[in-house]
């Protein structure tokens, strides 16, 4: 089917068939590769997209859904959240990187919605973002830093 | 800086790689050459590993697969700080496999150690033959001129010239032998914290891994595998014919049931325009296979038959008997012995395996996360029925390996297809897949026994570890544990004990194992550590005292068989020093509230020395850990807060693998196939930690993405004791 998205501001005709995760229509259809297959299922949050402006796990979400709602990829980050794509790349936060593009995605979602977030905030925000490599302590540091205040206790 | 790996047109990076590898240079130990001969107007190559252009553009060759562990910027960072580069006009270039480079596996946490010296001398020749090249051109003695941050000067008359003015001349230059390295207080580069090269574009969604390279008329093929090993496609019952999207339906040979070394394993490959077709059309087929003599495997089995082996006598390391064992236990006194488990692991690097390759009649060009391309390349031309050299074999970026990228199996399959329906093929692995189709960690058992005098000291030690060997994965017979399987944390075990006894064990598994992030030290490091911390408490003893009490004063360890390179040889005083380091980092002496324990552990692998104390409580009936503190003595670092990072990243590795990792096997197939059904630690679960680097001090370099794991699992067991008085001696700990 012919769907019409909306995707990082840009207007886009897609035909594929309307089962398919807007996941897999973001990588193979519109070469927009920063949003990873990490598992498929919902689990792992490689995949994480803003919808409407939510945290959202695109392997979740069939295309055929989507007819006019606003889509943002990591593609976007740096110009919507520019500190925190920064204090990313300075503090080191990436080991391997490939779920970094959905950390960085439910981490702008947090603050979009809780600019001075505690621990616990991020905690509950990250949680379902796994990271293999163990980056946890510096993305709860760089989240504190990109929110423009110090790390309330346990990350340093 | 710049960064050549990422979102390069395929057409781009190929000119890019001919450019840079089609022109013979020369190695850097390779002894004085006219450069002249090989280079190209205008360029500067006195290396492998080096190039530069007219501009002063310098090009860095990194012969390693980047996963994570920062590998192209510290192997950048040696290069660039003895040519006294400046950092912003550096590029990395990433190299296919080959075998001019040496060795290009990037696995046992070697590749500062094998390559820090070689790259090194190829920064500082470059450095010597520009200064000379502005000495001639200034006609001073090249005593006089110095070079410093992409210039050469000549103080006397306050001339300067820069790099790139200098290349052509430079190029003109026999390169020379022996140049004078930096001193380490010289160094701007080495020993520095540098941000990664790839840290912003990977920050921005645009580091390019295996799934992310694309090449025009690409399709994408997802394959059913057989779920036990060295079975085949009997039949497809329901082949759909003409679904939209469909390219092609394949049926690929299936793996030997037994060695089957890196072979694929067979199956149906289902090849279609774009993945979700794939996929779907996949996920439909009715396959019926064939039998195969793992279909019968179960891992309740061999675990049972692993606690079995460790109960009896095993083959003893040769080499590693001392005094008399038997007859301690036969005279009686204060007797210790325990049994630990450890189940099977999978990998699950969060990119799964993945691999684009482009077969024609006359080229194969295959671009993926591998490990190691350079071995990969001579598989992937048989199996595109070509010669090595009509092969290129380009690492994309790791999404995470672990181990499991060295095994070029998924690369395999792509090339297959690829030759199969004349198009490029990219086979993409579900999460299921690398779940259920992974080389496994291998399940493992050990059992220690021991007499102890009355401060905890053992008068005689026996130990027996068994598991599947990783080289039943090599040959077809093999059943025995290797002597590099048992170096790893066990025929070395650190203590001075005067009667002393290993044996091991192997048993043949019905699936493929292999190494998985720190190998069998995961299980040596485990039971050993929790052991000794039974020994302590047994005496009511402080178990870091203790553990002093237990390693010599000063010295190396001789260990069984094959002697540790010199300079690698485990050095008493760097491990006693790594524990007295984090006593003092973790406040080891000051009390914890009721019910929360410290728990320390210490091991030395990788040519490294790490130990780690965790703080730990239950909450809710499950394991909490609220910090952790780890000392890394890794020799010469290059890179510290890489290093750092490794030892964070480990923590939460090792704490995976301590609370969660349990893959199972029943009729000869994984049972597990996603992260609802194998969890990873998650962010609220990851502890505070605090990592503390032993000063470089002109030591080899010696591992880092590694040892940092072989700690986590005994100091949370052994802090879990400290806070409740239960003994975890099986891996995973739930409850
Ligand atoms: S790929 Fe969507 S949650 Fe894992
Ligand atoms: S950085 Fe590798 S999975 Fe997160």
């Amino acid at each position: 089917m012919g769907v019409k998205l909306n995707v990082n501001g840009d207007v886009v005709d897609v035909d594929v068939s309307g089962d398919t995760p807007l996941l897999w229509v973001l990588r193979d259809h519109l070469g927009l590769t920063g949003t990873k297959y990490g598992c498929g299922g919902g689990y792992c949050g490689a995949c994480t997209v803003h919808l409407d402006g939510a945290a959202t796990r695109s392997c979740q979400l069939p295309v055929s859904t989507l007819q006019g709602r606003a889509i943002q990829t990591i593609e976007s980050l740096d110009q919507r959240h520019p500190a925190l794509v920064d204090t990313w790349t300075n503090n080191n936060v990436a080991q391997c990187g490939y779920c970094q593009s959905g950390q960085l995605m439910s981490a702008a979602a947090l603050l979009d919605g809780n600019p001075k977030p505690t621990d616990a905030d991020i905690d509950a925000a990250m949680t379902g973002n796994i990271c293999r490599c163990g980056t946890y302590v510096r993305i709860r540091a760089a989240i504190h830093q990109a929110a423009g205040h110090q790390a309330t206790g346990s990350a340093e | 800086m710049m960064n050549t790996i990422t979102n390069l047109s395929p057409e781009f990076s190929r000119r890019r790689f001919l450019g840079v590898s089609g022109v013979l240079v020369l190695g850097a130990s390779l002894p004085v050459r006219r450069a002249l001969a090989q280079t190209p107007a205008g360029t500067f190559e006195p290396s492998l590993f080096l190039a530069m252009d007219g501009q002063g553009t310098v090009r860095v060759t990194v012969h390693r697969s980047e996963m994570g562990q920062g590998i192209r910027t510290a192997l950048t960072q040696i290069v660039a700080d003895e040519l006294d580069a400046d950092w912003s006009r550096v590029e990395v270039v990433q190299a296919q496999g080959d075998v001019k480079y040496g060795d290009q596996n990037t696995d046992g946490s070697r590749s500062i150690t094998q390559n820090y010296d070689r790259l090194r001398a190829a920064g500082a020749s470059a450095r010597l033959m520009l200064r000379q090249a502005a000495a001639n051109r200034w006609n001073v003695k090249v005593d006089d001129v110095a070079a410093a941050n992409h210039e050469v000067v000549h103080a006397a008359s306050s001339r300067r010239l820069g790099y790139g003015e200098l290349a052509t001349e430079a190029g003109l230059l026999p390169v020379p032998e022996n140049a004078p390295l930096k001193k380490e207080s010289e160094h701007r580069y080495i020993g520095k914290p540098v941000i990664h090269v790839d840290a912003g574009d990977i920050a921005r969604g645009k580091g390019t891994f295996g799934a992310d390279y694309a090449v025009p008329n690409m399709a994408t093929a997802v394959v059913i595998r057989c779920p036990w090993l060295g079975g085949g496609v009997k039949s497809i019952a329901n082949k759909p014919m003409n679904e939209p999207g469909l390219v092609a339906i394949e049926t690929l040979d299936a793996a030997p049931s037994a060695g089957p070394l890196f072979a694929p394993l067979g199956g149906v490959g289902v090849v279609a325009e774009d993945t979700w077709t794939a996929m779907r059309i996949a996920q439909g087929l009715d396959i019926e296979w064939t039998g195969s003599p793992n279909q019968t495997f179960n891992s309740d089995e061999l675990r049972q038959a692993l606690r079995d082996a460790v109960a009896k006598p095993g083959t003893p390391v040769p080499g590693s008997e001392k005094g008399d064992v038997d007859a301690v236990f036969a005279a009686g006194g204060t007797e210790l012995s325990a049994t630990y488990e450890t189940p099977f692991l999978s990998h699950a690097p969060m990119e799964p395996p993945v691999a684009v390759a482009d077969v024609t009649e006359e080229r194969c060009v295959l671009h993926a996360p591998l490990q190691d391309p350079q071995s990969a390349r001579p598989l992937i031309a048989a199996q595109a029925g070509l010669t090595p050299d009509k092969v290129e074999v380009t690492p994309t970026l790791l999404g995470g390996a672990f181990g499991r990228k060295s095994k070029p199996d998924f690369a395999l399959e792509a090339v297959e297809l690829s030759k199969r329906v004349k198009r490029p093929v990219r086979v993409q692995w579900l999460r299921e897949d690398d779940i259920r189709h992974d080389y496994l960690h291998a399940s493992s058992a050990q059992h220690h026994r021991a007499v102890i005098d009355d401060e905890g000291k053992p008068t005689a030690w026996l130990q027996r570890s068994a598991f599947p060997s990783i080289t039943t994965v090599f040959a077809a017979q093999a059943v025995q544990p290797a002597p590099w399987e048992l170096e790893m944390g066990f025929s070395n075990l650190p203590y001075s004990v005067e009667n002393q006894r290993m044996e091991s064990t192997g048993i043949r598994p019905g699936a493929r194992v292999g190494w998985l992030r720190s190998v069998c030290n995961i299980f040596h490091a485990f039971s050993a550590n929790v052991f000794a911390d039974e020994m302590a408490s047994a005496v009511g003893r402080d178990s870091i005292e203790h553990r002093l009490a237990l390693i010599p004063a000063s010295g190396k360890l001789k260990q069984p068989g094959q002697p540790a390179p010199p300079g690698h040889e485990l050095d008493f005083g760097r491990l006693r020093h790594v524990i007295e380091r984090v006593r003092k980092l973790s406040d080891w002496d000051k009390p914890r509230p009721e019910g929360v324990g410290l728990g320390f552990a210490v091991h030395h692998s990788f040519r490294s020395y790490v130990a780690t104390v965790l703080e730990a409580s239950m909450d809710n009936g499950r394991p909490s850990v609220s910090n952790a503190y780890v000392v890394l003595d890794c020799g010469t670092y290059v890179n510290p807060d890489t290093c750092v990072a490794q030892m964070e990243g480990a923590v939460v590795f090792g704490l995976s693998l301590s609370l969660y990792g349990d893959i199972s096997m029943k009729d000869g197939a994984v049972v597990q196939s996603n992260f609802h059904d194998y969890p990873m630690l998650r962010i609220a679960e990851a502890p505070a930690t605090k990592v503390e680097l032993v000063p470089s001090q002109g030591r080899l370099p010696a591992g880092v993405g590694e040892p940092g794991v072989p700690p986590v699992a005994p100091a949370l067991s052994n802090a879990l004791f400290a806070a409740t008085g239960t003994r975890h001696r099986t891996l995973p700990i739930r409850t």
